[in-house]
């Protein structure tokens, strides 16, 4: 049987990612070590261990333009799944975060959009 | 903060215009101008999306591309004139301070040889056929 167990997103700087996934959004780092010039990082939610988030680095120049206009157009590259969306905005809107849109219902659930500072537009979403 | 759609795109054209080499002389003030951002709320928003202040993003493009010129083989003077430094003291202590190594330093380190083929940059998870074995059990944490 195959799971759904690990996936990622490219970052431009892995530090200020590392920094940004755990101290801003509250996931906690899994793996942490030195890969040639790159690190392999990983991040998960806190006390999970159902899925981690490797934070890769966008050297690729195509994987780099790929991020640039995908973020240029507004789209996020993943999405999150929040337990509460309203308070997890307030959360992240009070330590600065820029978000380019607040919690709006959208059918079946409620979203909103964030930037990670590295690169991606990141979304929230919460089933209602 | 929240941004509107409309500053959202304007902070992205801002970005377009830090990084373009043609754009270099426009100062930070002039951009934010050109958009119709108050030169403090343009400041701030970026920094909020972007991680980096406009002078900050704008200096690692520069510095970007003094890599890839070293890397080339193009010598040190050249790339600090190519780049618009006023003096090479200046351009090398703003590269060492930002890469870790002078821009000497760093034009040895990364030159290929011409007849090495170059290396395909290590991308996505790519880098986890690069893990050490056993990598899972001795780190995680």
């Amino acid at each position: 049987m195959l799971q759904i167990k690990l996936t990622s997103v490219m970052v431009e700087d892995q530090t200020k990612a590392l920094a940004f996934y755990t101290d801003v959004l509250g996931f906690e780092k899994r793996m942490d070590f030195p890969v040639g010039e790159y690190r392999w990082i990983t991040v998960a939610a806190k006390g999970r261990d159902d899925l981690e988030l490797a934070l890769e680095p966008n050297a690729n120049p195509a994987a780099r333009a790929f991020q640039q206009a995908m973020f240029a157009q507004g789209i996020p590259l993943a999405s999150f799944q929040s337990t509460d969306l309203d308070a997890d905005y307030a959360r992240l809107h009070g330590k600065g975060v820029a978000f380019t849109m607040s919690p709006t219902v959208a059918g079946t659930v409620k979203v909103a959009v964030f930037s990670d500072t590295v690169g991606n537009l990141i979304q929230l979403h919460q089933p209602l | 903060m929240l941004i509107a759609p409309p500053t959202f795109r304007r902070l992205v054209r801002a970005r377009e215009l830090l990084v373009s080499e043609a754009h270099d002389a426009l100062t930070v003030r002039a951009i934010a101008a050109q958009l119709r951002l108050s030169p403090f709320h343009f400041i701030r928003q970026f920094a909020a999306v972007y991680g980096r202040t406009p002078h900050q993003l704008r200096t690692q493009a520069r510095l970007e591309r003094a890599k890839r010129l070293l890397a080339a083989g193009t010598p040190v003077t050249e790339v600090c004139l190519e780049l618009g430094f006023s003096s090479l003291g200046s351009f090398s202590a703003l590269f060492t301070r930002w890469v870790g190594a002078s821009p000497t330093h760093y034009r040895r380190s990364v030159q290929v040889p011409r007849n090495v083929a170059p290396v395909v940059i290590p991308g996505c998870l790519g880098l986890m056929a690069q893990l050490p074995r056993n990598s899972r059990e001795a780190t995680r944490l």
